[in-house]
């Protein structure tokens, strides 16, 4: 019975072409994990920056989970969000990354896509805003074949975490 | 030949478009190959470009042109989306699409202004024939008749239920003749009204509808007639007569004993008569009674039956009701056959109404939650008054279907008249345009048109005949057929809102689905077995690529193997590399902590240091928890009270748990404002006054209380939070008796010596007086407990003392948790205590009295004031002048003024002793408030009452920020309700009504009843929320509430008893907000405390309302206008409309909103015994108690002192614990004359035995220690429904 600890922040995103931005994450596990405490979701505040190249949330994140097993190491998924100067939400990126297996403090960046759509939908895009988004959005984190799919990439996301492990060494997993 | 698999239906698939040239080259090079290219060509002739699907394995991969379903992708469109419950999807653009069908098919006008004299009475006609044909299609006259014959019959048959079946025989027969005689009447009708018809036919000499009437006879034979009628009415007298002569045989009997016994007393008499002549001294008193009886009456004889009389009666009624013999039978029939006269043969008149008629346009409107979304094509009347528009209405919704009206409009030639507004119901998810049928719908108007030319006009008198007799007034009436459903797109697939979220409350999960993330969540599983199933039973097009995917599913697999695998393998080869089972992680008791701690479960909500180890977990720490789990599955009625009151308990925990979850959500919903403090930007203005501030004169004598900063909950450390009390003042305390003697000495002494004062300046009183001057009248000092820690003032001087000192206590709350949930669920009271303080001199040693001061202090309670400790959190502070609860029977104590009275009785006239203690509490340092739950809750009331309640609100609350106006109130579902719902004449409990008491003891009695239900915050019961008001048999049920459930109960039973009742809405001392029950009293106006029983006039000075805001019943809510809002200064007359803004006027009608309170309330009487038991153990426990307190010396019981407090408990009860007469009052003292006793009653209603402790633990009588001997009864009245008034009277004594 592995127990981790996640405790940090999503720190911001870079590299987007505006950055008022704001996003909503998620944690998503195997069916071996199960949360003791903390939000396994969340949604962080639209941030409005003025000079920078970057939108920065500072979002906390908190979660205790419990494990038997190794299968479905955490991950944890985004969506980048775009609030125009109309008050307008579009989707700006989509992406996910595995927590660290290691304790300690990790400062990670999440790259992330989105999906580029036909030509009138991206001239449409230009002009008036909004954009193709997954009808099914487990696809963000589930290893389907998705060479169909055409995709742009975005910016990035940053994260800081760090982890706290517990009781895997006595199954001889070492950390 | 080649063969077409199309035509033999098979499906074929659509074949790949190359351009025909291409195809040609391609045919002509295969051609050319050594075997033709046979291989090539498909059986149809042409070249094969499809797959086949009779292939197991296909020979190329099926590549699709379209995309795989998970990585399809939608274009979204920016716009913003803010969350409107509104709409089915929570917002406007939502992906669903709903789709509701109206279909308007025709409109039949049954009375129009345009109809002629004709129409009305061929309308009459129909309806008659209508009401003809559903009674013969019926045949219960036939069916009655048939019985009647049969039943002598069955009558013979069995003689056992003789009698039973001759009722049933009579009973029959009455039924039968009512239907014939309505038959008959009916037949006469039609045939009446065709010859009206026909009369007005010949008199204007045209026809204006087609309706003809054929009577057609059927002949009977007169002979055979009569002997049915003669043998008929034969039976009936036969029948009649047998009746007769049962009740003749019982009568004469009767008449028989009658006789029998009024012959015996006349010669009884008459015997006597001659007695009384002989000795008229010796008459035993049995005799003179014999005299003395009224003589019987002489019996009449019963009449016999009158056989002829009888038959004429009968024949008489079959005269009336029956077809003559000879008669011809008459069947009507009613066809459409006659001709319509053309119009140019017709006079002017009706020329001109033709033509009017098919002038008139008729359009239907429909409006989908009151917004017209579409109307049908204006459509001419035609002659007979009908309409058919026979179209259906595609509604696209987006928003959840409130209402749908149709309103049917006459299109005039300025204008369009309103005919009729229709609701349509709305139908329900499984009634869908294929299955709908259509549905009548009556609609009538009052619209007033007036004849025009032939036209009989609507709303208006009109005649049929010229002379202008028998005047009828017919309205505009119709049938619009119609129906409203949801729509089926072309899959056949409804488009329907999903059920789960249909109702609008349920909005959560429409947030949900804004939410991908939430969103995301196992698929549903699929069952392989119900599949193959349907598969099979369907039989698809293999062919069909639509079913590929399934074919290759169910069909490349043998059917056993699918059977096989009942199971889904989630994670393959998860098990082999688990760490632990699942049962391990559902053991370990160390995450269950934590889960729990994390799903705010109350009683590890804040569960501060979780272990690290499962090992130094508490061994019980879940038995509490588990306990109660256990203990919420079996409820089940108990026999005994404190049981029952446990059982209570639970279902108000219950209720409670249901309310939180219900309210969890709209708490967690966070607004703006919950999450940015954005301090207001002073405006100009506002420096301005803080200028002029400066200039102000300092009033140091007037000290002002500063503002204070908030502290939030994190903030807090322990030990640091403190109660503030400010003890200002004490009045019109109780005297000692003794004491009091000497004050009334000294008055008259004072008079005495003031007309002296002339002649002796100087002179004082002698030494006696002095001495007994200055034995002080009582010396009085407060005592304040909370959570048994105590702090209290020094002693006063007097009756009337000032105290002006602060006291502190420390505030201890669970789990340091000072986050103001759990400060709001603290039921913790401040008891503040009124004691005297005596000097009793030790010193029994006469030789030491001069050298050694030996005192001891005992104190002496006299009052005492309760204030829940959640008042003063939720109204951080609380000031004010209160009125003590003093006891009724207070041994040794007399009120000053009632002193004074008997002395100078013509001052005083009021006889109230109340005692009143000035002061001033806070929490220090002042605590965050809980805001309320700002959320809308969702509502069953009308839109538009909300809101016209809520602009009276925002109004009036701009105008007089200070005064509480509430129209509406949030009820145990969540829900907003209209306050006046609330209101409704509610039965008085059964043991108070069995009293037959005058209306007046009755209310008040009615009111101790409320008053003796426990009161519980409602912070306490649902902390974090809201005001929630529950209604009376909730309540009764809960047995715990505030002080509007107090007065919403008070009030109900008032106007039960015929009173003129009002809530009242405002603020008072010490509750803060509240509510009141007002009633009128003749001129007066008295305000009902209801959670103490208590009134007080309108114009009593110490009445506890201080700010009336609005009052309220069943009809209106009423808002304070007044420039004054104590109750002394205002008008009380709720006509006067600058007095008081209603909510309801005459611009805005009541809407009568129905109550939401039961039919009736349910009183459960209590048990007697279990009550006793409870006394007894009550008094055990308390006993117990009182020994534990004083452990360290002897606590003896005095048994006689406890049997007469025993007694006179009751007659406490019976007086309400009003003042009792001086009558017992003696008696009590001579009673306790060898003793000097202090003690008081106390009376309280029942929560728990913990509260009485608490309550008995707070008079500090225990802490006497100079008392020899101690006395306590208890006795408890139980009212129905289980309200116990509880009554401890506890005492010391000392010889």
């Amino acid at each position: 019975m592995g127990e981790v600890h996640v405790i940090g922040q999503i720190v911001g995103a870079s590299g987007f072409p505006d950055h008022s931005l704001f996003c909503k994450w998620g944690i998503h596990t195997g069916g071996a994990w199960k949360v003791l405490s903390g939000l396994r979701e969340g949604q962080t505040q639209v941030d409005n920056p003025q000079n920078h190249e970057a939108a920065f949330w500072s979002h906390p994140i908190d979660i205790h989970f419990a494990t038997k097993g190794l299968q479905g190491w955490p991950k944890i998924h985004f969506q980048v969000w775009h609030q125009d100067q109309y008050g307008r939400n579009e989707l700006y990126g989509y992406g996910f990354c595995h927590l660290p297996t290691s304790p300690g403090i990790h400062e990670m960046e999440c790259s992330t896509w989105r999906p580029t759509g036909t030509f009138f939908q991206q001239v449409s895009q230009f002009f008036l805003g909004g954009g193709p988004q997954l009808k099914n959005p487990d696809l963000i984190y589930s290893g389907a074949d998705r060479y169909k799919l055409h995709t742009i990439a975005m910016g990035k996301v940053h994260l800081r975490l760090g982890l706290i492990l517990r009781n895997f060494d006595r199954f001889g997993i070492e950390c | 030949m080649p063969r077409f698999l199309e035509e033999e239906g098979l499906y074929v698939g659509v074949r790949p478009s190359v351009a025909n040239r291409n195809l040609n080259k391609m045919e002509n090079r295969l051609l050319h190959e050594p075997d033709k290219g046979r291989k090539w060509f498909g059986e149809d002739g042409r070249l094969k470009a499809l797959p086949d699907p009779l292939k197991k394995n296909p020979s190329r991969p099926f590549m699709t042109d379209e995309q795989e379903p998970y990585l399809e992708t939608v274009f979204r469109k920016a716009v913003m989306r803010e969350f409107d419950y509104r709409y089915i999807d929570g917002a406007i653009d939502g992906t669903g699409r709903y789709q509701l069908d109206a279909d308007i098919n025709s409109i039949v006008f049954s009375h129009h202004h345009l109809f002629s004299r004709e129409h009305v009475l061929a309308t009459r006609l129909t309806d008659l024939y209508q009401d003809y044909l559903a009674r013969k299609k019926k045949n219960m006259t036939e069916f009655l008749i048939e019985k009647v014959h049969i039943l002598p019959i069955i009558t013979l048959c069995c003689q056992k239920f003789l009698f039973k079946l001759h009722c049933f025989c009579r009973h029959t027969r009455t039924v039968k003749d009512k239907e014939e005689e309505m038959d008959r009447q009916l037949l006469k009708n039609i045939i009446h009204t065709w010859k009206e018809l026909k009369s007005i036919r010949e008199f204007q000499n045209y026809n204006n509808t087609p309706i003809k009437l054929q009577v057609i006879k059927e002949e009977t034979s007169k002979k055979e007639d009569q002997l049915h009628w003669k043998q008929e009415i034969e039976e009936e007298v036969g029948e009649l007569q047998e009746d007769f002569e049962e009740n003749y045989r019982k009568e004469l009997e009767r008449y028989k004993e009658d006789l029998d016994r009024y012959e015996k007393q006349q010669a009884a008499k008459a015997q006597e008569k001659k007695k009384k002549k002989i000795k008229e001294k010796e008459m035993s008193a049995a005799d003179r009674e014999l005299l003395n009886e009224e003589d019987l009456l002489q019996p009449v004889m019963p009449e016999t039956f009158d056989v002829k009389l009888t038959r004429e009666k009968v024949k008489a009624k079959a005269m009336a009701i029956r077809r003559r013999p000879g008669e011809p039978k008459l069947f009507p029939e009613l066809s459409n056959t006659a001709t319509i006269t053309p119009t140019n043969q017709c006079p002017r008149g009706e020329q001109q109404r033709r033509d009017d008629v098919s002038k008139t346009k008729v359009f239907v409107k429909i409006l989908f939650n009151d917004k017209e979304v579409s109307r049908t094509p204006s459509k001419p009347l035609s002659q007979d008054f009908r309409v058919t528009f026979g179209q259906i209405y595609n509604l696209k919704i987006v928003q959840w279907p409130e209402s749908i009206k149709f309103q049917i409009f006459e299109a005039r030639a300025l204008g369009n008249d309103l005919l009729a507004d229709l609701y349509a119901g709305i139908p329900d998810p499984s009634v869908t345009s294929q299955s709908v049928q259509l549905e009548e719908m009556d609609f009538s108007t009052d619209l007033k048109i007036d004849k025009t030319n032939e036209g009989v006009g609507s709303g208006v008198p009109f005649t049929f005949d010229v002379h202008g007799t028998n005047t009828m007034i017919l309205m505009t009436t119709g049938i619009l057929c119609s129906s409203v459903a949801w729509a089926v797109d072309s899959d056949g697939t409804p488009l329907v809102p999903p059920t789960t979220s249909i109702a609008p409350t349920n909005y959560y999960n429409a947030m949900k689905m804004m939410d991908p993330v939430a969103a995301i969540g196992a698929s549903g599983v699929v069952d392989l077995d119900k599949l193959a199933k349907w598969f099979q039973e369907s039989r698809l097009d293999p062919n069909d690529p639509n079913n590929a995917d399934l074919v290759f599913m169910l069909g490349s697999k043998s059917t056993n193997v699918m059977q096989s695998r009942d199971f889904f393998r989630l994670e393959q080869l998860q098990q082999e590399f688990d760490l632990a089972t699942d049962e391990e992680m559902a053991i370990n008791r160390r995450f269950r902590l934590l889960t729990l701690r994390d799903n705010e479960i109350p009683e590890f909500k804040n569960y501060k240091m979780a272990p690290a180890y499962e090992r130094e977990l508490p061994r019980d720490l879940f038995m509490e928890y588990e306990r109660k789990q256990r203990e919420e599955e079996r409820i089940k009625e108990t026999e005994d009270i404190e049981a029952h009151r446990a059982a209570v308990n639970r279902f108000m925990q219950r209720v409670r748990e249901q309310v939180m979850r219900r309210f969890r959500l709209a708490q967690h919903q966070k607004r703006l404002e919950d999450v940015v403090i954005e301090e207001v930007v002073p405006n100009i203005g506002i420096v301005f006054t803080r200028l002029l501030h400066f200039g102000e004169p300092r009033r140091p004598l007037r000290p002002i209380r500063k503002e204070r900063k908030k502290v939030t909950a994190t903030a807090v450390r322990g030990e640091q939070v403190k109660i503030l009390l400010n003890i200002i003042r004490a009045s019109s305390i109780p005297i000692r008796k003794s004491a009091a003697g000497c004050l009334l000495y000294w008055h008259q002494g004072r008079a005495k010596s003031l007309s002296k004062v002339s002649k002796s300046v100087g002179s004082s009183f002698d030494n006696q007086e002095q001495i007994l001057l200055f034995q002080p009248l009582v010396r009085p000092y407060i005592e304040v407990m909370f959570q048994r820690n105590t702090v209290r003032t020094s002693v006063g001087d007097g009756p009337n003392p000032s105290f002006n000192e602060e006291l502190e206590l420390p505030l201890k709350v669970t789990n340091d948790d000072y986050s103001s949930n759990n400060l709001q669920s603290m039921n913790d009271i401040v008891y503040i205590n009124l004691f005297d303080e005596m000097v009793v001199d030790m010193s029994h040693d006469d030789r030491e009295k001069g050298t050694v001061v030996h005192q001891k202090l005992e104190k002496k309670w006299l009052g005492s004031l309760e204030i829940p400790f959640s008042t003063i959190y939720l109204n951080t502070k609380i000031d004010g002048t209160f009125r003590v609860n003093t006891p009724p029977v207070l041994l040794g104590y007399v009120y000053e003024d009632a002193m004074k009275r008997s002395d100078l009785e013509s001052v005083l006239t009021k006889t109230e002793h109340n005692t009143y203690i000035s002061m001033f509490l806070t929490i220090e340092p002042q605590l965050i408030t809980p805001e309320p739950v700002r959320e809308r809750f969702s509502t069953n009331e009308d839109e538009k009452l909300l809101l016209h309640a809520e602009k009276w609100q925002q109004e009036l609350t701009n105008k007089h920020p200070k005064r509480l106006y509430k129209p509406s109130v949030i009820d145990v579902n969540g829900k907003s309700v209209f306050v006046t719902r609330y209101f409704k004449p509610l039965n008085i409990p059964d043991d108070i009504k069995d009293l037959n008491l005058t209306t007046e003891g009755t209310a008040e009695r009615v009111a101790h009843y409320v008053s003796m239900i426990p009161f519980v915050s409602d912070t306490v019961v649902f902390p974090g929320l809201c005001d929630i008001w529950s209604t009376c048999d909730q309540f009764l049920r809960m047995l715990a509430g505030d002080e509007e459930e107090h007065a919403v109960l008070l009030m109900n039973y008032f106007l039960h008893l015929g009173k003129r009742a009002y809530l009242l809405i405002g603020s008072a001392i010490p509750e803060g907000p509240t509510a009141y029950v007002l009633t009128e009293e003749g001129s007066d106006f008295w305000f009902w405390n209801a959670s103490t029983g208590e009134h007080f006039s309108y114009h009593d000075s110490n009445c506890p309302v201080q700010v009336v805001g609005c009052i309220m019943n069943q009809d209106n809510v009423w808002g304070n206008i007044q420039s004054y809002e104590k109750p002394v200064q205002m008008d009380f007359n709720i006509a006067n409309t600058s007095a008081w803004r209603p909510i309801f006027s005459r611009s805005y009608p009541s809407p009568m909103l129905g109550s939401i309170q039961p039919e009736m309330l349910q009183y459960v009487a209590t048990d007697k015994k279990h009550a006793e038991d409870l006394q007894e153990r009550i008094e055990q426990h308390l006993k117990n108690k009182i020994m534990d307190w004083r452990s360290r010396t002897l606590t003896r019981w005095n048994r006689h002192c406890t049997k007469i407090m025993r007694k006179l408990l009751p007659i406490l009860e019976e007086s309400r614990g009003q003042e009792i007469s001086q009558h017992h009052l003696e008696e009590l003292e001579k009673q306790f004359s060898a003793y000097k006793v202090s003690g008081f009653p106390m009376n309280m209603p029942f929560v728990d035995l913990e509260k009485l402790v608490e309550a008995v633990f707070s008079t500090g009588v225990h802490t006497q220690e100079s008392a020899e001997e101690f006395a306590l009864a208890v006795y408890i009245h139980a009212y129905n429904n289980s309200v116990l008034s509880v009554w401890i009277y506890v005492a010391s004594l000392t010889k």
